[in-house]
């Protein structure tokens, strides 16, 4: 699996792309607590690129909204394809996260919760 | 020596040092244990250290995997000396000398300064291809203690050994042959990390023992043996720029390599010694090191295939458990038939069902633990244990599974989740009162062979968030009627082909079974299964839970 990193001003976007499963779930699961070890607290993951998610993939977006409670930080969920939005919705996830339907959206919507 | 003093050097800890005072001290894993060691392939009282007649002894305490004095198995109470090594599992304990030197501890990885360093002038490389390919030049003197000492070490090498006794065996030939003051081996780690494994030094030796990071790097990296002839001749080491190369007279290096790749390096060096190593000596020391090579990777294959053993057992042992926490027998009362079967993918899996009376009413459970493996498995085992704790006497379904929530959710960092289908029959009256958190929907079955999915909304998987409300929903089942729960394993098994199952052939199954017993829809679905997976590998879990209401009782 790739993972895609891309720094604005105001948070981070973390883009993985393939299949996030209980193989390859463990990569994004690291670098997402490297990163939010190092400091990071506004976090856009942006699903465009992710074909398929397993529960293994669905419990590392659960980690990192856990950590990221607002209001002293944010997860925002964007370009989630129909086979990755029916996976959340069968563990009735939807309602857990912020999801937008892509990247701009999400880092407007992270902007708007950052400032005050 | 009344006091003995110990470098332990623990599997799965820190290292430290103890004094043992007193008349005896016990050795092993257990917290009540004199010395007390994290390794966990250790017994929890494994061996003892006891005082007699002035002499300290070591004995065994039955332990699992024995207790060895420099390598050797302790089977009677053994005299135990400074310098001896005592190993119990995968722990090392050093004796150390209270009166004399303390043997050199391991500060990192043994290996000082960057890899940018310069090294001295005057050494020379020689890549290991070249010098295991050459006849062994000089006189044949040489040639004939060369060979000499290769036939040696193949013998010794022939015969079972222990890494620890490996390293010993090629420190003690080399050390006879090349008489350097100082030998080291460093190897990789899983990580590819160079470390430090064995050191030995001639007596008077002193001071930290560390070589040159860009040294290793050159040798390990590149496959070449290293020859620095007398670095006090060369003009920046000679005013100490590097306090890796001070008072180094001369230096070997040879890389631990085979057909595989680098394994490590056995290093030598001198400080005053009277004749510098030379090129013969390169040569010698690199066929030595080829031959330890190969047999250092025999010992790494080994211990990767133990260690499976070990853990094959192990997860053996929980299939075990986790197979006796689901019921076979199910309860026998008037007005149902129900039945259901697991098959986990691997040796444990995170699929679960039960099924409980309580009272008139009887509990139905089905979950999947998001992941595989042990984890998914313990998950597994918290979830049955608290439905069962819970559920009998709610008040409602919905605040059954708001309770196993909670529970699930409570410092649930790593956020394990499992989804579930949890329901309660009323056997009086028919009345089936259902939550869904995240799972497949529940199929229901009517006698003239309409098969529908219970209605409702989705709910969280239990473990996702702390507080949240669970909505229950209803269902007035008909006499003759019949509700199948199941996991995702069953619509998303794979063919061969790569092609899953889905729920048009699941339902489609349903539809036959209109009038067949609980038995019967289990095993025949498992059947189903298997015949459209064929040979190919199991990747999920597969639960199948069927029951059948006959009519009021």
């Amino acid at each position: 699996m790739e993972i895609g990193e891309e720094r604005t001003t105001g948070a981070l976007v973390i883009a993985p792309v393939g299949r996030v499963d209980s193989v390859s779930s463990g990569e994004l699961e690291r670098l997402v607590a490297t990163r939010l070890d190092a400091g990071e607290r506004w976090l856009v993951i942006d699903m465009a690129g992710v074909e398929y998610i397993s529960s293994a993939g669905l419990r590392v977006l659960l980690v990192a909204a856990k950590r990221l409670k607002p209001p002293a930080g944010a997860l925002v969920l964007c370009g989630l394809g129909p086979g990755v939005r029916t996976v959340l919705e069968l563990a009735g996830f939807m309602s857990l996260f912020a999801v937008e339907p892509a990247r701009a959206q999400a880092l407007a919507r992270i902007e708007a919760k950052a400032s005050p | 020596m009344s006091t003995l003093h110990l470098h332990v050097q623990p599997r799965d800890g820190e290292p430290f040092r103890h004094e043992v005072r007193g008349e005896a001290a016990v050795l092993g894993r257990s917290s009540k244990a004199d010395v007390v060691l994290a390794d966990r392939y250790l017994s929890r009282q494994h061996a003892r250290l006891v005082l007699r007649e002035g002499s300290w002894f070591l004995e065994d305490l039955g332990s699992r995997n024995t207790t060895f004095l420099n390598e050797r198995p302790v089977a009677q109470p053994m005299p135990v000396r400074p310098g001896d090594v005592i190993r119990l599992a995968e722990s090392r304990i050093v004796v150390a000398d209270p009166g004399g030197e303390l043997p050199p501890q391991a500060v990192g990885d043994g290996l000082t300064g960057g890899t940018d360093e310069r090294l001295p002038e005057s050494t020379i490389f020689r890549p290991a291809s070249e010098l295991l390919a050459a006849p062994a030049a000089g006189e044949s003197g040489g040639l004939a203690s060369r060979l000499r000492l290769l036939n040696e070490v193949h013998r010794a090498l022939a015969a079972p050994i222990t890494l620890e006794a490996l390293l010993d065996l090629i420190l003690d030939r080399v050390f006879a042959q090349l008489q350097p003051e100082e030998g080291a081996v460093f190897l990789r780690n899983e990580k590819g990390e160079l470390k430090r494994a064995a050191l030995r030094r001639e007596r008077g030796v002193t001071g930290e023992p560390l070589y040159s990071r860009r040294l290793a790097q050159e040798v390990t990296e590149k496959g070449v043996a290293a020859l620095v002839l007398d670095a006090r001749m060369d003009e920046r080491f000679a005013k100490a720029e590097s306090i890796v190369f001070s008072g180094v007279r001369s230096l070997l290096a040879a890389p631990l390599i085979d057909s595989e790749g680098c394994l490590g390096m056995i290093v030598l060096s001198a400080k005053s010694r009277l004749h510098p190593f030379q090129e013969d000596d390169l040569e010698l020391l690199m066929a030595l090191a080829s031959a330890a090579a190969m047999r250092l990777r025999n010992i790494a294959h080994a211990e990767e295939t133990a260690r499976r053993r070990l853990l094959d057992r192990e997860l053996d042992l929980a299939h075990d458990i986790q197979m006796a926490m689901l019921p076979k027998a199910f309860p026998h009362l008037g007005g149902i038939d129900v039945n259901a079967a697991l098959r986990p993918a691997r040796t444990v899996g995170g699929d679960l069902y039960d099924v409980m009376a309580d009272g008139g009413r009887v509990w139905l459970l089905v979950g999947d633990v998001s992941g595989k493996g042990v984890g998914a498995a313990l998950f597994m085992a918290v979830t049955k244990t608290l439905f069962r704790a819970i559920a009998p006497g709610s008040a409602s379904v919905a605040e059954a599974v708001a309770r196993m929530n909670r529970e699930l959710a409570r410092d649930n960092e790593r956020a394990m989740f499992v989804t579930v289908f949890a329901a309660r029959l009323d056997l009086a009256t028919g009345e089936l009162e259902y939550v869904n958190a995240g799972h497949n929907p529940t199929y229901r079955l009517e006698p003239g062979g309409r098969v529908t999915t219970l209605p409702g909304p989705v709910d969280p998987a239990l473990g996702a968030v702390e507080a949240h409300e669970y909505r229950g929903s209803r269902l007035q089942l008909a006499p003759r009627d019949a509700v199948l729960l199941y996991t995702d394993g069953v619509v998303e098994a794979r063919s061969a082909a790569e092609e899953e199952f889905q729920t048009p052939r699941l339902e489609s199954y349903l539809g036959e079974c209109a009038a067949a017993s609980a038995e019967h829809i289990v095993q025949g679905l498992l059947e189903r299964l298997d015949d459209f997976v064929g040979d190919a590998p199991q990747y999920d879990d597969v639960t199948i839970v069927a029951l059948r209401f006959l009519g009021p009782s």
